[in-house]
């Protein structure tokens, strides 16, 4: 009888030592769970150029995705089984004058390799949608439009370590990424190009591109929008960036003091940011405009005659 | 769960007409949507099974479908993301990744389950009410060998049952019967399949004989409407009118993803009176239902 017993309540009792697990591994129990603080969401048009709609302070609930955030805030409609997002607001995806045409969005200036309903949401975080022409760039895997993200709250609710890389540390432009950051209350370390020995981390390379394109993550933005998602192509001597448009054409070509910042991943590998410029003084132009005024809802930002022009470029403006 | 003649009007209203009424009322269960929509259906459902004697055929059909129903609103949650209210979080599931129940999610999985019901109600009412000789010789024009077999396999299978009762009642009379074990009931399914192979030449040969192969089938004199007949079809067409004109003037409407709209006004009251005294009407009649 004992040994009945003993058997029918194995399998109970395994179930529940599975659930008492899984209530202690975290994200398990009633209720929405505690909402995130200090979100953000912004929805705007083509790369940033366009503003849609902007939300300082969004309806947020507990257990949030990226997909539930934009739902509560805006009229949605989506596809593929309610993963992907196919109007907000009455603006959809498809095609605009024989070009491709989609929302797509971007946490912490990352964009993300899963569908929107499948991101949660953390602490912090800046949701960033923009429907744009994926024809010259189906991915565009980082952005410099939410800064200081992702260097204030990471990815998926990490911190990751932030690290300045510069081509000479003793660089005013070197000194003046770090201040920038510290005022930011980013906690960074600063070395020399290629020596950091963590592997996560996020990184920023401050240099001349010549110094710069040594980074192999970095040395894809001379291979165009199509392989670096960035809307500007650096000469491999680094006197020249080419300023590019939304459909990957070259608009003109900047020389001499023209300073670049822009944001790229190698494979799954965190960003890597790029202050870096044609000679010394675009580096210095770049490092002066790391800021969210000159950064905000921009994909990659050239800076020339000291002024911070939005990539990929408008030839109309 | 079978036809039985019954002195009811549904019963005594052609095969046409009735299959007709339980076929709108199946139209009415799939296409609206809206939760108080869906309940004046399943309740007129409801009400014309009692009302046609099929008390016990539809509680058999309810017997079987609610669990189903219950089946479909609890996967629902489990399987479908959207949704903005999470009254649960399941924690990491591999490889779902955090799975969140939502309430969205777990109504229209209700509302999915209550269509289950309400279409395996309108089944069970058109099988309880509607003569199947009758629907099958409807068919007749359209595919005659395929009505016929319809026909003969309709009449065998009750024939098979009654068989293999008596068979199991005469191997439970043996003294090595083994009644109730694996061998005995094989025994029993193998003489039932034996038999059936031999009336179905039985049947063929008398088929044969009878010239049901030439197919000169002599057609009989069309019967004239009944007042029941005229009151069911008309019961079918005003309740298919009434699904597609609420959903031409948008009364009805129902939006389970992202949040929940069941708006409840008074046309969606109006809307649900009206399924059901338009699907019980033809009941009120009861002059003439003994056939």
């Amino acid at each position: 009888m004992s040994s009945t017993f003993a058997r029918r309540s194995r399998p109970a009792a395994l179930l529940a030592l599975l659930g008492a697990l899984a209530a202690l591994s975290g994200g398990c129990g009633a209720g929405a769970g505690k909402a995130p603080d200090g979100t953000r969401l912004t929805v705007t048009q083509d790369f940033g150029s366009r503003a849609q709609r902007q939300f300082e302070a969004p309806k947020v609930s507990g257990s949030e995705t990226v997909m539930r955030l934009l739902q509560r805030n805006a009229k949605v409609t989506t596809r593929f089984g309610g993963g992907f997002v196919q109007s907000i607001d009455g603006s959809a995806g498809g095609r605009r004058a024989g070009r491709p045409l989609d929302w797509f969005f971007y946490v912490n200036g990352i964009e993300s390799s899963q569908g929107a309903a499948a991101v949660r949401l953390h602490p912090g975080d800046r949701i960033w949608w923009d429907r744009h022409d994926w024809g010259a760039a189906m991915r565009v895997p980082a952005v410099v439009g939410s800064f200081p993200e992702p260097f204030l709250h990471g990815s998926g609710g990490r911190r990751l370590p932030v690290r300045i890389e510069c081509a000479d540390p003793a660089a005013a432009a070197c000194d003046a990424v770090f201040k920038a950051m510290n005022a930011l209350d980013i906690p960074a370390a600063k070395g020399g190009l290629g020596t950091a020995q963590v592997e996560d981390s996020l990184r920023v390379v401050v240099g001349p591109w010549v110094a710069a394109r040594d980074d192999h993550a970095l040395r894809q933005l001379e291979a165009g929008p199509a392989r670096s998602g960035v809307y500007a192509r650096p000469s491999a001597d680094g006197r020249r960036i080419v300023a590019l448009d939304a459909r990957g054409r070259p608009v003109r070509t900047l020389g001499a003091g023209t300073g670049l910042i822009a944001a790229t991943r190698a494979g799954d590998e965190p960003p890597v940011w790029a202050v870096t410029g044609t000679d010394d003084a675009g580096v210095a132009a770049a490092a002066r405009s790391l800021t969210e005024r000159a950064l905000g809802r921009r994909f990659a930002v050239a800076v020339s005659g000291g002024r911070p022009v939005a990539l990929p470029e408008d030839p109309a403006s | 769960m079978r036809f039985r003649r019954r002195a009811s009007p549904l019963h005594a209203a052609r095969a046409s007409a009735g299959g007709a009424y339980c076929a709108a009322l199946a139209a009415c269960a799939l296409a609206l949507q809206h939760p108080l929509l869906l309940g004046a259906v399943i309740v007129a459902v409801t009400g014309a099974g009692i009302a046609a004697g099929a008390r016990d055929e539809l509680a058999t059909a309810a017997k079987f479908s609610l669990p189903l129903g219950l089946l479909v609103a609890l996967v629902n949650p489990l399987v479908v993301r959207d949704g903005l209210t999470v009254f649960f979080r399941l924690g990491e599931i591999p490889p779902f990744g955090q799975v969140d129940l939502t309430v969205e999610a777990l109504v229209y999985g209700l509302v999915l389950g209550a269509r289950v019901v309400a279409v395996a109600l309108c089944c069970a009412l058109f099988v309880a009410a509607v003569d199947p000789d009758e629907t099958l010789r409807l068919f007749r024009r359209v595919s005659f060998r395929s009505a016929l077999t319809a026909a003969l396999a309709v009449r065998l299978m009750p024939v098979l049952a009654r068989d293999s009762r008596r068979m199991a009642d005469a191997a439970a009379c043996r003294p090595d019967s083994g009644r109730g074990s694996a061998p005995g009931r094989v025994a029993v399914l193998r003489a039932v399949a034996t038999s059936a192979l031999d009336r179905a030449v039985d049947v063929a040969a008398t088929l044969e004989v009878r010239g049901y192969g030439a197919r000169t089938a002599v057609r009989p004199a069309a019967e004239p409407w009944s007042r029941h007949d005229v009151a069911f079809a008309a019961s079918a067409v005003v309740l298919v009118a009434l699904a597609a004109g609420a959903a031409v003037a948008g009364i009805g409407t129902f939006a389970a993803y992202p949040a929940l709209r069941a708006p409840v006004g008074p046309g969606e009251a109006g809307l649900a009176v009206l399924i059901v005294a338009v699907a019980l009407a033809p009941f009120a009649d009861r002059r003439g239902i003994e056939r």
